[in-house]
Formats: structure tokens, C-alpha cells, sequence
């Protein structure tokens, strides 16, 4: 108890002390986090709202995957990122292994299903009126999903912001493409995983509240922005 | 008289029920036309075939003479206006909704002050163009609706149920914007309401809608029923009529067609009812009376005609029409 009492104690004067290690891996961490999070939104929000409003053939099993997808272990996407990026493997010669190039891309694989997926329940929950309205206003298939976006854009910032906290949480892909190198890719997560192994608990307990005080700030921007809440 | 719409062979069928069977329909321009019914009668989806936010399955629409096949382009689409029985504004203000209708309709900007100051005078929402939409009540929001839809300047307004859940003021400023747009501005409307001696009241010409079929009747004294060698019994009353169809479900009279008395008439009408008078409205310079003989019966008379009969609430009259006055279908 007095070895867990300690170290938080020592967690927490690190964070106080502003330790340059901590907050270079906590900036590093958000970086990547948000770039993934952008990259993924700008292509999942848009791709989502089009399903919403067609109907086509495949749409149920292309809806399927996605929801497979969700469930998707990250060790399994950072595998699979691996054997392209590796030396050996078909892009390999993009040379971007053990870059933060590298886990951006894995975070935004592994959250685009989340965010098309919430960017087409805010579709569907909006008022049943909203497309038909500008159906008969004349707005084309382009504008038609502008305007959509525009109209849930509550709903489609808060898949935004689940697809970061998702993509800032993740360690497998992190430690498989980042490789875990000091001041480049090593993000929270996977620094949290290396410091207590190596026995730097008070390190990793400082990342871990530090991970905690994001994870409670995106909890409460996410309720301040849903209008039903008090 | 160039026609707004010609409809062919028309029909749309949801989920297996056919919602709409129009062999042939011609709509002329520059006419105010009520579409009536009952609830369910195919009057909203008759509006959206002809703001074609649906497509029937079978049977073509034209548009001032062009054949239309979905989805329709921009030009065509600029000359329709549409507003939906229960409208959806957008969120933000009612500048900026009129604003949208007319950047997707790809209005010039620099038109848009002069086009919204239009749009918001004829409705008398001037007032209300700063207003959030989110804030504005039931009659407010019809009206920036309909604003919304002339912002642009269509040929054709289509409104559906615009009466419907209105109070009198916000109900006689709907009815005098219907009335203005059409006779001065010489706009097609189609509006569409349950309200029937309202439709007759103020629209040109109207269409009757009687489960998503056309009838040339007025819809007005709809009596469900058998017929019987040439009587029509509704349950509680027996009316005569001149055809002994056996399929008949269903048959209308004229109100104009009904002759009020306060003694039984000498004619050759074979249609006499004893009743009470139970409702007088005055409807756009006509008197509408509901006389309840068994079943309500509504007829349309001058203010001359209640004047001289001396008629009141709960007066008992006599009720005559002939069996040529009744339409069966």
C-alpha cells in the first residue's frame, strides 16, 4: 500500500513539475491521436452519410463488415500494417515503419469503422423531415450531404471525439508500427507498458493519469455537447 | 390553357397497397386547385409525385408539357415549391433557411436580399426573419415554410394540409396568401385539405381523392353504405338515388344541390329529411349549414337564404334533394 501511496504521490509531482519526458510523450500521443482522428472523420463522416441516404445493393453486408470491424483487435491491424510496412512487404519501400506515419495510419483503420458507423446512426436519428426537405429545396447529392453534416454536426463531433479517445487509447498497433522510440513514437500507451515493465512505476502512473484526465476531459466536452443532457 | 401537370396511367403502390390509381390527370396553370379527401385518401402522396420527392411506379408526369423522369434537373426543379403538412425548418434562423432554398437553387447572391424581401412580405414575416426556427409557433412556421418556398420564385406551390392545426388568425392570413399568390401573381397552387367547403371556398377547381382514386364528386355528405335496388342505406338513413350498380361503397351530394325549407317541399325531389340544425359558418360570402337528420348533412346557402328562412341553431328544417344530386362510387 505504502509502495502504491508513494508512487502516486511521485506521479503526481511529475505532472506537477511539468517533467519534460511526460509531456513530450503525452504531446506526441495527442498528435497522433488527433491527426487519425481528423484523417479518419474526413472519411468516414462523409462515407457514413452516404450510406445513410441511399439505398444500393450490399448495403446490409457492407453494414455488416463495419460492425465486425468495430470488434477488431488492434494487434490484428498492427499486424497486418506490419506485413505491408515491414522492409519485406509491399510498401515497404514507403520506408514508414516505425514512424509516427505508421501508427496514425493503423489508429485511423482501426477507428474509421467506429465513426462511419456513428456518423450513420446521427443520419438516421435526425428528423425523418430534414432529407426530404431538401430533397424538394433542390440540393444535390454534394450539397445533400453537406448539409446533412451540417445539421448533425453535435452528432458527427461526437463521433469525432469517441474516434480520438479510441485512437489515444490503443497500444498494440502503437507498439507493433511505433516501435516505441523515445521523443519520436512513443506514445502513453505504449511508454505506460514499457516504464512499468522496466519497474519506472511512478512514470507510468503519471502517463496513466494523465491518459485518465483526457479520457474525463473528452467525457465531459462529449456530455456538454448533447443537448438532452441537464 | 397550358396545363401544369399531365398525369397518364399513374400508379403507386406502398408496401403492396395501391396508395394512388389516376388514369388521367390534367392540372392547369395559373389555377389554385384543392385537392380533397379523407385521411388516407392519397392526397400527400399525390404532392410528393408532383414535387417528385416520389416516383410512381408505373404511369409519366409531365411538366409544362416535358415529360419527367426522375430525379428531375435543376430547372425543372426551380419551378416547383413544396412545403410539407408538417414542415421542417432548419436550425438557425429564418433568413438563413430562405437563404439555403436559394443558394441550392442556385439563385445569384446578389439576388438574394431582394428575392428574401419578397418572399418574407407576401407571407408577413418580416418580423421573424432574425427569429431562430427553433422558436417560432405553429402558424409562424407554416408561414416561413411557405415563405421558403416562393423565396425563389416558383410556377408551382404545392401545400400540403396548410390549414391543419391553425388558429383563425393564422388560418385567414393562409387563406388570403393562397388567394394573392394565385389570382395576382397567377402561380399554379395545389393545396391539399380534409376541409372541404374551405377547398371549395377558396380554390378554382378541386380534385377529390377517395382511396387514392379520382371522383367527380364533391366529397362533401360522404355516406359509407349498401346499395339496395336503387337506395342507398347508410345504417341509419335510406337516400334514393338513379343507379342500381351493386359494387357501390360509398356515394356524395352536392351541397349546393340541397334545397333547405322550413315546410316540406311540393317537387319532384324524391330525397325529404327532417333534421336540426346544428352548425351555421360563414365561409368566404356563403353560409355553411350542418343539419343533422340521422346523419349530418351539410349544405351551402346565401346569406339572403338564412336571412329569409330565419334559420338559427337548433332550428328543425327540411332537407330536399334529387336522386340525380347523388354520385355513387
Amino acid at each position: 500500500m505504502n509502495y502504491f501511496a508513494e508512487s502516486l504521490s511521485s506521479a503526481f509531482k511529475l505532472i506537477i513539475s511539468f517533467d519534460p519526458d511526460i509531456y513530450q510523450v503525452a504531446f506526441t500521443s495527442v498528435l497522433i491521436s488527433i491527426t487519425a482522428a481528423i484523417i479518419a472523420a474526413s472519411l468516414a463522416i462523409p462515407a457514413g452519410v452516404t450510406m445513410a441516404l441511399n439505398s444500393f445493393r450490399g448495403k446490409a453486408f457492407i453494414q455488416h463488415i463495419l460492425n465486425t470491424l468495430m470488434a477488431m483487435p488492434t494487434v490484428v491491424i498492427g499486424l497486418l500494417l506490419y506485413g505491408l510496412f515491414s522492409r519485406l512487404g509491399p510498401l515497404g519501400h514507403w520506408g514508414i515503419l516505425y514512424t509516427p506515419t505508421a501508427i496514425i495510419i493503423a489508429e485511423a483503420i482501426l477507428i474509421f469503422p467506429i465513426m462511419m458507423n456513428l456518423a450513420i446512426t446521427a443520419v438516421r436519428s435526425a428528423d425523418p423531415r430534414l432529407v426530404p426537405t431538401l430533397v424538394s429545396l433542390g440540393a444535390k447529392p454534394t450539397a445533400m450531404i453537406v448539409h446533412v453534416i451540417r445539421t448533425t454536426r453535435l452528432a458527427m463531433l461526437a463521433a469525432l471525439i469517441t474516434g480520438f479517445g479510441r485512437a489515444i487509447g490503443e497500444v498494440g498497433a502503437a507498439m507493433m508500427l511505433g516501435g516505441n522510440i523515445e521523443g519520436f513514437t512513443r506514445t502513453m500507451t505504449t511508454a505506460i507498458a514499457l516504464e512499468t515493465s522496466k519497474g519506472e512505476f511512478e512514470l507510468g502512473l503519471a502517463l496513466g493519469i494523465l491518459l485518465l484526465l483526457i479520457a474525463f476531459a473528452l467525457n465531459f466536452i462529449l456530455s456538454w455537447l448533447n443537448p438532452n443532457n441537464d | 390553357m397550358t396545363n401544369a401537370y399531365q398525369l397518364t396511367a399513374i400508379k403507386l403502390r406502398y408496401k403492396q397497397q395501391l396508395a394512388l390509381d389516376i388514369p388521367e390527370l390534367n392540372i392547369p396553370s395559373g389555377k389554385s386547385i384543392a385537392l380533397l379527401g379523407e385521411n388516407g385518401a392519397g392526397k400527400s402522396s399525390l404532392l410528393k409525385l408532383l414535387a417528385f420527392t416520389i416516383k410512381a411506379e408505373q404511369g409519366a408526369v409531365t411538366l409544362f408539357g416535358q415529360t419527367i423522369t426522375p430525379p428531375i434537373n435543376a430547372v425543372q426543379r426551380q419551378k416547383i415549391g413544396f412545403v410539407e403538412q408538417h414542415p421542417y425548418l432548419l436550425p438557425g434562423s429564418v433568413e438563413s433557411n430562405l437563404k439555403l432554398a436559394l443558394k441550392l437553387q442556385g439563385v445569384p447572391t446578389e439576388k438574394h436580399g431582394q428575392f428574401i424581401h419578397y418572399a418574407l412580405e407576401q407571407t408577413q414575416t418580416t418580423h421573424l426573419a432574425q427569429k431562430d426556427s427553433n422558436s417560432l409557433s405553429g402558424g409562424e412556421l407554416k408561414r416561413v415554410a411557405i415563405a421558403r418556398a416562393i423565396v425563389y420564385q416558383p410556377d408551382i406551390l404545392l401545400l400540403d394540409e396548410p390549414f391543419s392545426h391553425l388558429d383563425q388568425r393564422h388560418l385567414k392570413l393562409l387563406e388570403e396568401l393562397i388567394l394573392t399568390i394565385s389570382q395576382q401573381e397567377n402561380k399554379t397552387i395545389i393545396f391539399s385539405s380534409h376541409d372541404r367547403l374551405q377547398g371549395i371556398a377558396i380554390a378554382d377547381e378541386t380534385i377529390n381523392l377517395v382511396s387514392g382514386k379520382m371522383t367527380e364528386s364533391p366529397l362533401l355528405n360522404l355516406f359509407h353504405g349498401q346499395l339496395k335496388q336503387q337506395r342507398f342505406e347508410t345504417g341509419k338513413i335510406s337516400i334514393h338515388t338513379t343507379s342500381s350498380q351493386i359494387d357501390t361503397q360509398h356515394i356524395a351530394i352536392d351541397p349546393h344541390q340541397i334545397i333547405i325549407s322550413n315546410e316540406p317541399l311540393q317537387s319532384s325531389m324524391c330525397n325529404s329529411f327532417i333534421g336540426r340544425i346544428t352548425l351555421i359558418a360563414e365561409e368566404s360570402a356563403t353560409i355553411r349549414l350542418t343539419v343533422d337528420c340521422g346523419e349530418p348533412f351539410h349544405a351551402i346557402i346565401s346569406p339572403e337564404s338564412l336571412s329569409r328562412l330565419s334559420l338559427s341553431l337548433g332550428k328543425t328544417v327540411y332537407l330536399s334533394f334529387k336522386a340525380t344530386a347523388v354520385s355513387l362510387f
